[in-house]
């Protein structure tokens, strides 16, 4: 059906709109930009801030935006003194409660709040505090919350309850005590939380944001008897470019490698790495699982927050994740077995740090079973529990490592293009696009097909799983079976495709699942804003990068066959087993009912 | 051992009430009210949250917004006696705050009202102590309902005979 076309008056202006769309939607088409604060397009519009209002002819009072539509012979004003001093004034009672500390926030420049009052000409701080200070919330390993300089837009909310049905958390309270609150206030660390981070990317001020670990990371690079080295995800060299003032999606792989020599890494390796032997362990056991009559369909583990997600919301599920372990992860483990050995270091001194997309990976990273390097050499080495390590030792988002480049001092768009170190840094076509939705599910089927058929796929590039379509589908003929396949983004769309499976309806094989709108390219821990512009730029370089790369098929990357040769000798072979592979835990819902638990584990870690 | 009995007992109860309810408009606020009543001290423990969210699908923050939206419901347990100060503008300036002070005194709870809360409950869950912003008896004032009867003119004085008249009933009884 055509939507019915309407005349409208801006300004004294005649346009033409869509009937029923909204005012601020309307002034856009036209070209005129309304300022708004809690509004985030295809997230949140709850009018709670006040900030879009527009005068609209014969109505009583002024009018948000943001809500109101348009209908035949709306007439709108949108800039007029009363208009400019209703705004202004909105924003000066958001700012009455919110801390006057922006040089030291995590947001500071950076934040819609900040720059609206900029825009407006907020010279003054008119009204007095009215709420009382609030507690932080720094129970998860991923994300911080300051209730004190959240400005109750709601976008958090919406983020985590409508797009990825998580609902994690919401506002609780009334009058001038409401505020965002996980369930009985227990915190996000013992609430069922993904911790994907969405709500920090999200969030116009500095209320959410990630877990900042920049300063061990500088301790730790300036410690002469530490090995550091440092692993980029597919994601970040279309993430950096933008945090360091660069266009939206610019492509800067070499520079961001020469950026992190200059910070003091000893060695720059490639998650990439990882993401081709994941490939090469996922696409085995897929084709077990199909051969052997396995639990089907095989879903991909590389988005810790959607293990979290099926874990909490799916415990019964969990057979259908793959056992392999997420590139991050089978990185840490290979660099502190294999690369440690080969280069002869004391895996005790090696610090693996990891620039990721993603808030959820700091959580990944300290799952207690995440140990599998320290579990390989314990025996060999005779060491105790004393010297336990992690596989990997810190994570690091987009942001934070733009925050390290700045504290530098390093000109990032002024550095020369450089290679990754050897021999984990060699990636392909195939790793490269694990950052982009759909991105995992083509490069295993470029292995897959080609393991199971003995020629290359006719046309390398499988489009059908590419796009920023919710869930997208796929059938690939393989010596006369037909496989079926989906890619999911966002969890909202994965729990359809969990649901389909729990109802025995799936009628699929393979398929891969990412947390975050867009897959790894817009995840919890990129730059901001986010937006589904940005989204396509960011995967428009993706695409380009493995379109640019010599070798597209993940089973080819050199050095990955030459781990194999060295060191893994076959996939899912017994050392595979064991550094590659993982197991999940079923944790429900109430999570806070293994508290005990919790508080045994967490003195035992202390102790160790 | 009978502590959780009268847990299990009670989330029994909650599933036929969630039963009752379900699939009707607004369901989850008639299962939380009758859920409260179904508990001794009228409130809503933290397993009987859960065990709506769990039967009723509702997301925990979702029921958690709910119950900390409505003053109806009791998220700790209440009195056996219940005492609302009024403290709407006609009680205010017949001395209702002073009223409030007093209270807080006798029962040993300054400390809570100092801190500005005007919602609590004696250590000894005897008497929980709240205020209303009007109950509409403004000629009366100042006014103070007791277990939902209100007293009229209430001095310091009169409030320790009603508080003495209760803990006497309590002996006989």
């Amino acid at each position: 059906m055509e939507t019915k076309m309407i005349n409208i008056k801006i300004n004294g202006n005649d346009y033409q709109a869509p009937d029923g769309i909204t005012i601020l939607d309307a002034c856009k088409r036209a070209g005129i930009e309304i300022p708004t604060l809690c509004y985030l397009e295809d997230v949140s519009r709850n009018s709670s801030c006040g900030v879009c209002v527009v005068e609209v002819k014969g109505a009583r009072s002024l009018v948000r935006s943001c809500t109101a539509c348009v209908h035949e012979g709306t007439e709108i004003m949108t800039n007029s003194a009363r208009i400019r001093d209703a705004r202004k004034t909105n924003v000066e009672l958001i700012l009455a409660n919110h801390p006057k500390d922006c040089l030291s926030c995590l947001r500071n420049q950076n934040c819609e709040l900040q720059a609206i009052a900029s825009d407006l000409g907020v010279k003054e701080d008119r009204f007095i505090r009215t709420k009382k200070e609030q507690l932080c919330d720094e129970t998860s390993p991923s994300i911080i919350r300051d209730p004190n300089k959240c400005i109750l837009c709601g976008r958090c909310i919406a983020v985590c309850g409508n797009v990825q049905t998580v609902y994690a958390i919401g506002l609780s309270g009334r009058g001038i005590r409401t505020k965002i609150s996980t369930y009985m206030e227990k915190g996000l660390g013992n609430v069922a939380c993904t911790n994907c981070g969405q709500c920090a990317l999200v969030c116009p001020t500095g209320a959410i944001v990630e877990r900042d670990d920049t300063d061990e990371v500088f301790e730790d690079i300036m410690n002469p008897d530490k090995v550091v080295v440092v692993q980029t995800a597919p994601a970040i060299r279309v993430g950096i470019g933008e945090a360091m003032g660069m266009n939206s999606g610019a492509l800067v792989t070499g520079q961001m490698v020469a950026g992190l020599r200059r910070l003091g890494f000893n060695k720059v390796f490639d998650t990439q790495f990882a993401a081709d032997l994941t490939i090469m362990e996922e696409g085995h056991e897929l084709l077990k699982r199909l051969s052997n009559k396995g639990t089907l369909p095989m879903i991909t583990s590389c988005s810790p927050g959607w293990i979290k997600f099926a874990e909490h919301f799916f415990p019964n599920s969990l057979d259908y994740l793959s056992t392999c372990k997420s590139p991050q992860q089978m990185f840490g483990s290979v660099a502190k077995t294999y690369y440690a050995a080969k280069m002869g270091i004391d895996p005790r001194k090696m610090v693996v740090v990891s620039i990721m997309p993603c808030t959820a990976k700091k959580y990944e990273a300290k799952r207690p079973e995440m140990m599998s390097a320290f579990e390989h050499w314990k025996d060999k080495k005779g060491w105790s529990n004393d010297d336990a390590f992690y596989d990997v030792d810190y994570v690091l988002t987009t942001r934070e490592l733009a925050r390290m480049f700045k504290e530098s001092g390093i000109q990032f768009s002024g550095l020369p293009a450089e290679e990754f170190d050897s021999p984990i840094g060699e990636s392909t076509g195939a790793a490269v696009i694990f950052g982009a939705t759909g991105g995992v599910m083509e490069a295993a089927l470029r292995t897959v097909y080609e393991v199971v058929t003995g020629k290359p796929l006719a046309n390398i590039n499988l489009t059908s799983v590419r796009g920023m379509e919710g869930i997208k589908e796929a059938e690939i003929d393989m010596n006369g079976t037909k496989v079926k396949v989906a890619v999911a983004h966002t969890l909202g769309n994965a729990r359809k495709l969990l649901e389909q499976i729990e109802k025995g309806e799936s009628p699929y094989a393979f398929i891969e699942v990412m947390t975050c709108p867009g897959g790894c390219l817009g995840g919890g821990g990129q730059p901001i804003p986010t937006t589904w512009d940005i989204r396509k730029k960011r995967a428009e370089s993706i695409y380009a990068e493995d379109a640019h790369k010599l070798i597209r098929k993940s089973h080819e990357n050199p050095e990955v066959v030459a781990l194999y040769k060295e060191f893994l000798k076959e996939p899912l072979g017994h050392i595979s087993h064991h550094l590659l592979h993982t197991t999940y835990e079923k944790r429900g819902l109430f999570v806070w009912k293994s508290n005990g638990e919790a508080k045994k584990k967490k003195k035992e870690t202390e102790h160790a | 051992m009978d502590g959780t009995q009268t847990l299990s007992r009670e989330l029994q109860e909650i599933d036929s009430v969630v039963t009752k309810h379900k699939g009707q408009h607004g369901e989850l606020l008639s299962i939380l009210e009758e859920t409260q009543l179904l508990n001794e001290q009228k409130f809503l423990s933290e397993e009987a949250l859960n065990h709506v969210a769990l039967r009723t699908g509702v997301p925990l923050s979702r029921v958690y917004n709910v119950v900390t939206f409505f003053s109806f419901f009791n998220l700790k347990p209440q009195g056996k006696h219940t005492l609302t100060v009024c403290r709407g503008t006609a009680c205010h300036t017949k001395g209702s705050k002073a009223l409030l002070d007093d209270l807080g005194l006798m029962l040993g709870c300054s400390k809570e009202l100092e801190e500005g809360e005007s919602f609590f409950t004696t250590p000894d869950n005897r008497f929980t102590i709240s205020t209303v912003a009007c109950f509409g008896q403004c000629a009366l004032a100042p006014v103070v309902a007791i277990d939902g009867i209100i007293h009229s003119h209430v001095t310091t004085a009169k409030l320790q005979k009603l508080l003495g008249k209760i803990s006497k009933e309590k002996k006989k009884s």
